[in-house]
Order: C-alpha cells, then structure tokens, then sequence
C-alpha cells in the first residue's frame, strides 16, 4: 500500500495547515492589542494610517516575491531593483514626465523576466541568479545616482499616490489594489494554477504539458514590476531617487511572506496570507518605535518571527530532510 | 511452539478520514517468513510503520520478545532488533555502498576521526556476505540497478545483528514491486536465505511469490486483519478471495472477441529513432485502437523511447509521425498540445502533484477545456471533477481533497484522468500503469485502458509484468540493450511468456 508514506505528511500537512491559516492573524492581532494595551494611542486612526503608510511599500515588494516562493524560488534582487528603479526615475521623470514612467516600469518589467529567463532556461537556482542580480542592480543604481536625486521637476506623473482616498494612504490603496488584481489572477487565470503546480512539483507540472519556463519567466517579470512600482512609491512619498534607499526593505518583505504562512518551499500559501503577514511586520515596526524600544530590537524581532513562522508553516512530510 | 519474537495486541491507529488500523492482532515468530497481503489501503504499510517505530500507534500493545515496548524512534526500534526496507529505497546515492551500510554506526571504521577505508569495505563485504552478494563494497551507490541495490538495503539491515546480538525482526515494504523479473527471483532468493538468522515481515502484491517465499501469511482488508493461512494450507485464489471479500473473475480473461477492429492508417509512427547508446533505429506504428506493448528488462531503453515520443528526452536521429504528420516536441507541453499523453512510471514525483487537489491535478493538463475567454471557469472544473470521480468510482472525500491523501490506486486513476477528460486524444503513452498497485485496483486500470483504447486511441504500453503484457496488447515489440529483437502479433496467437523472454535477455 503505496498510501502509508504521505498518511503521517497528510496529518501534518493538515495540521500545518490550519496552524499556517489562523496562526499568522492570531500573532497579528496579539501584537496589535499588546501595542495598544502599553500605548492606547497605538490604536488611535492616526497611527493606524501611519501604519498602513509605512507598510504599503513593504506590501508591493511583498506581493511579488509571494509569488516567486509560491513557484519555490526566491527573489533576493527586488530591493536593489526597486532602489535603481527610483534612481531611473528621478532623472527619467523631470525630462519625460508619464512616459518616462511607464518606460522605467516596462524596463524594471524586463530586468525581473531576464533574470527568470536565466533562472529558467540555464536552470540556475532563482538564489544565485537574484543574488547576483542583487549585486548587479546595486552598483548601478550607486554608478548612475552616486546620491540622493532630488526629483527636479514631473513630480505630476506619481502625485496621485500622495493623501488619501476614503480616509486611507493613497500607496496603501494602491498597494491593497495591485494585491486585489494579482489574487484574482492566481485564482482564475491558468498562470495561477501553474505557479502552484510547479511550487508543489515542478516535475509532475512539467510532464503534465505546463509550460514550466514560461511560467517562470512570468512569474519573475512580475517580481521586476513590483520593484519597479515599489521604487516609483519611493520617489512618490520622498520626492527624490536613492541608490539604496529600498534595500533595508529585502528582509522584511520576505519576512512579510514566511510570517503570513506561505511555505519558504513553494506551492503553499497566497497573498491573502501576505498581507496580514505585511500588517504584522508594520505593527511590529511602527509599535516599537511608538513604545519607545530601540530600533536596534527590530531585526532581532524579524528574526523570531521568521523562525517561528517557517516552523509552523514548513510542509517536512515533503522535503523529508531540510537543508 | 516457539515464543515469538514480536508480537502485537490491537493495535489501532488513525489518520484524518482514515483509520488506517483497526485492532491489529499478530505474532512473528522466530526464523520464520510472514507475509503480509492486501489491497492498497488495506493498512500494510501502516502496520510496518508502527513496527519499525515511525508511527505511535494510538491503542495497542507491542511486545518484543515477550516485553512490551513503546517504540519512539527507527533507532529505537532498531535497537530492539527490528529494521525496515522501505518501499521508496533509502539508499544516499552519491556514496559507496560500503558507506550506506554503515552508515549511522561506522564507528568500528573509523580511525583518528576519519575513515579506515580498507576496514569499512571490510565490514561492509562481511554483511553483503551474509546475503551472499558479490556487490561490490567500494561501487558508487548509484552505479547499481535497483534490484542490486534491494539487497544492499537487506545487507544495511542485517548490521541490526551485530548491534543488538538479537536475530533482528526484518520489515520488507514491497520489496520487489518495482524489480524486473530477474532482479525479483534474486531478491526473493535473499529472503528465502534471511530465515536462517531472522525473522522476516515482508509485503508484496504478487501472491504467487508470497506463497513462494512466506511460511505464513496474514491477510488485511480495511485496516484489519481478516484471516492467518499457512503456506501449505492456501493457494492464490484463496488469497484473493479473502483480500476482496470476493471472487475475482478471471482478470486477463476477456480478450480478442471484444477488441475493436484495427484499421487504418498508423496514428504514431516511429522511423529509426536513435539516440546515443540508449536505443537505436527504433521503428514501429501504432494504429487506431491498438495497444502496443513494449517488453524489455531495465536498461533496454524502452523508458527513454517513450520519453522521446513525447518531448521529455531529446532524440538524435529519426522521424516520428502523429497522424501522418512529422512532428517533434521541444517539451512537453507540445506534445499535449498535439494530442499526446503520458502517464508516466513515478507515480508520486511525476504523475501527480499530491499537495494538489483531485480537480486540480485533474484539470492541470487541459485547462483550456475548462476555461471561459482567459478565466478558469471554476463551477464548470467541480462539475467535470465530481463526474469523473464519480466515473471512475474514485474514492476520495471530495474533489477538494490532496491527491498525496489518497491510496495509489486512486491516485492512479486520478493521473489517468488527467490525459482523458482531452477533446481530441491520440495517443496514450503508458510507462507502468499498474505499478503497485494491487489486485482490485488493477484490474480496474486494465479495463480503463481497453475501453480507452476502443475510442480510437493508440496505445503504447510497459507494463509490470509479461502476463499483463501479453493479455493487454495487440502488438507485442521485445526492446534488448536499445534495439528491438522481436515483434509478435499478440491478438490472436498471443505469443507466451517464454518465447518474449528469449528475446529480452
């Protein structure tokens, strides 16, 4: 009986499963109240659109490499991306305005699809090629921008993503709505199916007929637009490009993914997950520093969360052993 | 009678939706064989597991030479004297066979901190030795066909008697289920030899070889155990019967008189396809409805044509034609798109995706069918997933539940129903179709593939065993070291198991 070996992985899976589903909103809501209780103005609508603010950027770079991990790769280079991107922009908005824009955009589009066209095609692993990527994106967004842009001029072209809309950031809105589109996406679109398909098993997908490289390639040219419009967020809220400002933003995002219940191995999770995982991270940032801890504390408490959330969410009844 | 050396007393355990042991009761006494029989779901592989401490079980009680233990770890239980060869072989590849025997207990062999390598392949000949194989201790483990590496797994187990000065308590999970037919008659020949120092469990689905080697046999049926024969007291009908719960009609039995005429033009014809050393000048055509059965033992390249038929290994030289059309597929997905499918033999890695639901894996090959302008029209999905279910009586929950939870033979049917809810399929490439599977479930797979065929399908077929070859093609091509040897005309002077044979070795 060939059932046996997956009956042990099926109860943990499904264990994992709720743990995976409830346990993020339950680790969010706690540290909502515990903020709150020390700080009641933490809960104030001011500081919870402070909080909404802060995390919309998290939440575009979040978005994108939630689909990278559900394909089971990772994307280390969106930051850097995102960071070159609004380097591109202070100098591309003042002299081309909204086209200029959409080029930068279509360009950040090309960079994600090459780096999962290499990734796919000369079947490198999606953490060398991005690390490299990575590398690559920040010596030229320090090469072409040395400093702090101040955008002169063409601002009009992302002024719509400063206020707010029915009391909310207008980048949070927009943020929640790129996240609206990708969700029906991965829900009703074939391209969904396949991310899933090959995140849980690239080789049963591959002689099923999905055009796995493809996929990729998709999935990967999406990442690159999430930096992109990340970057345009950047340059929107500062009114200037920086070839680093994006890059302490790589950790948190993927922790915003691992925190919310996605599986670090692919197949398992969404972006529903993403965004309360997102909301977790901001709490976590904006509470702090409303409590009056030292920052210093943040990324010790990124790295609890993380391991907490890879623990729970982990699927071990597939990967058997863990590297 | 001798005391036996493990013994257990309602043993239960369950899984969600599934109890998968219900009041196990056996005794393995000392030097004996038992074998253990029963469809797939019946809770074999459950009970090794408990036995071999992977599973807790929840109620019950195990006794190891008459003491009862609770076994917390397969360490645990190997330090009572009971090892498992699992059915998905455990072997590391990427190191010596010496090495994997060893290996967790290579303390003898090793000196200032590291390996005294002329000691390990010593002690490691000595436990071949004890299963009197000729393997050699110094071989990649990779470098070894699987059946070869079958009995490195029963050499890795017997270091069990060294370690506990107990005679160990063997667990067999299928050992031979995946073996061609020479390799099964050398393994089941280590059993045999295995007696003289051990107790041995082992599970199989052949029941002839079970009555070969086994002194004992217990049957399962739903998680619990329904009847103890001795070898000399049954025989397979007996076996079948009380596995099912009832008689099995003879399952190879309906041949020629309801097999659709074959004619016309070749659907998939094959023009001297080589590639490198793995096959050669390969040639054949297979028509409307034709099953066409591939024979050959492992390394005769019969795999890998199958693969170059539908764009999943590259090929050389040579043409293939799909309904009179050359075509060749870069990958895969051009060959479903032409009408091509492929159920492939590694059910679990590549015929399905188990963390996918039944409708999802149902659905992944031919999306487009379900598909209104660029959305996946879900109701429709649900509807088509149940009816096939349905169809094809599939237990599961529902359409929602992960392929992985099902028992093989359902998984099976729901990889096969993959490639048939296809508008307009033309040709069916079948690698080990019944592989594993068990009695019920293949007869079941071996009428689908008939009536599958009846719609104007070409069928390419390997099957498990030459009986199943022979009852299912209408064209039987032999496959030797990458070249075909022999073609028989199967449909209505079937060739005999013998005379396919001369022509595989």
């Amino acid at each position: 009986m060939t059932i046996a070996s997956t009956e042990r992985g099926a109860g943990k899976a499904v264990l994992a499963n709720i743990l995976g589903r409830f346990a993020p909103i339950v680790v969010f809501a706690a540290l909502l109240f515990l903020f709150g209780a020390i700080q009641p103005s933490f809960l104030s609508a001011y500081s919870l659109r402070v909080l909404a603010g802060e995390s919309s950027i998290i939440l575009v770079l979040a978005i994108g490499q939630t689909l990278v991990i559900l394909l089971g790769g990772i994307d280390l280079s969106m930051a850097a991306l995102a960071s070159l991107t609004s380097v591109l922009l202070a100098l591309a908005l003042p002299v081309a305005g909204a086209p200029g824009l959409i080029g930068v955009l279509l360009l950040a589009t090309l960079i994600g699809a090459a780096q999962g066209y290499i990734h796919a095609r000369a079947q490198i692993p999606s953490f060398i090629v991005t690390l490299a990527g990575m590398g690559l994106f920040s010596g030229a967004a320090l090469v072409i921008g040395h400093t702090t842009i101040i955008l002169q001029g063409g601002y009009e072209a992302v002024s719509w993503l400063s206020g707010r809309i029915l009391g909310v950031p207008r980048p949070f809105a927009f943020a929640v709505g790129l996240l609206l589109v990708l969700l029906a996406a991965l829900r009703w679109l074939p391209l969904g199916r396949h991310i899933y398909a090959i995140g849980l098993g690239e080789l049963g997908a591959l002689l099923s007929g999905v055009k796995v490289a493809r996929t990729k390639i998709a999935v990967f040219a999406v990442s690159g637009l999430c930096a992109g419009l990340a970057g345009m967020m950047f340059v929107a809220r500062t009114h200037s490009g920086n070839p680093t400002i994006a890059d302490s933003l790589l950790l948190p995002s993927i922790a915003a993914v691992v925190v919310g219940g996605s599986a670090i191995t692919g197949g398992v999770g969404g972006l529903m997950r993403t965004l309360v995982g997102t909301l977790t991270i901001g709490v976590l940032r904006v509470g702090m520093a409303v409590v009056g801890l030292d920052p210093a504390y943040e990324p010790i408490a990124y790295g609890i969360l993380i391991a907490g959330a890879v623990a729970f969410t982990i699927d071990r009844s597939k990967t058997g052993i863990v590297k | 009678m001798t005391a036996p050396v493990l013994r257990v007393e309602g043993l239960s355990k369950a899984f969600p939706g599934l109890k998968a042991l219900d009041d196990v009761s056996m005794e393995i006494r000392p030097h004996e064989v038992v074998g253990l029989v029963g469809e797939n779901g019946a809770g074999k592989s459950t009970l090794l597991k408990v036995l071999a401490g992977l599973y807790a079980p929840d109620s019950g009680r195990i006794l190891v030479r008459a003491e009862e233990v609770r076994l917390k770890s397969v360490a645990h239980a190997a330090e009572n004297g009971v090892g498992m060869v699992f059915q998905e072989q455990s072997l590391l590849p990427n190191i010596t066979v010496a090495e994997n025997i060893m290996l967790g207990h290579e303390d003898d062999a090793i000196r200032y901190g590291v390996y005294d390598w002329p000691k390990l392949f010593g002690l490691a000949r000595a436990q071949l030795a004890k299963v009197g194989s000729t393997i050699d201790p110094s071989a990649q483990t990779d470098s070894l066909s699987f059946g070869e590496r079958q009995v490195v797994e029963l050499a890795k187990v017997l270091t069990l008697e060294e370690r506990t000065r107990h005679e160990p308590v063997i667990l067999l999970d299928e050992p031979t289920s995946v073996l061609e037919a020479e390799e099964v008659e050398m393994v089941l020949r280590q059993i045999r030899r295995l007696r003289e120092r051990a107790s041995v469990v082992f599970i199989s689905h052949r029941l002839d070889e079970v009555l070969e080697v086994a002194d004992r046999v217990y049957v399962m049926t739903g998680g619990r155990c329904v009847a103890e024969r001795d070898r000399a007291s049954c025989n397979v009908a007996e076996l079948q019967e009380l596995m099912l719960g009832h008689e099995l009609s003879d399952e190879y039995g309906r041949r020629a008189q309801d097999r659709p005429a074959l004619a016309g033009e070749a659907r998939l014809s094959l023009r001297d396809l080589s590639s490198g050393h793995h096959f050669r000048n390969i040639s054949f055509d297979v028509r409307r409805s034709e099953i066409l059965g591939i024979a050959g033992v492992g390394g005769s390249g019969r795999e890998e044509v199958c693969r170059a038929i539908f764009g999943a290994r590259d090929f050389e030289a040579g043409e293939i034609r799909l309904d009179g059309k050359p075509v060749r597929f870069a990958d895969p997905s051009e060959a479903v798109a032409s009408g091509v499918s492929f159920l492939p033999s590694e059910r679990r890695t590549e015929g399905i995706i188990g963390g996918l639901s039944v409708r999802e894996n149902m659905t992944l090959a031919h999306l487009s069918s379900i598909m209104r302008g660029p959305f996946i029209d879900r109701s429709k999905e649900k509807q088509l997933a149940r009816r096939w279910i349905d169809r094809l009586s599939i237990k599961t929950r529902d359409a929602e539940t992960q392929v992985g939870l099902l028992s093989g033979g359902n998984q099976q049917k729901v990889a096969l129903t993959k490639w048939l809810i296809a508008d307009n399929p033309k040709i069916f490439i079948l690698d080990h179709p019944m592989r594993g599977l068990d009695v019920g479930a293949k007869a079941e797979i071996f009428g689908l593939i008939r009536d599958v065929s009846k719609a104007g399908i070409g069928i390419v077929l390997i099957a498990d065993t030459l009986d199943e070859l022979i009852a299912l093609s209408d064209t039987i091509i032999v496959m030797r070291d990458g070249v075909i040897t022999g073609r028989f005309d199967s449909r209505d002077t079937p060739p005999t198991q013998l005379q396919i044979l001369e022509h595989m070795i």
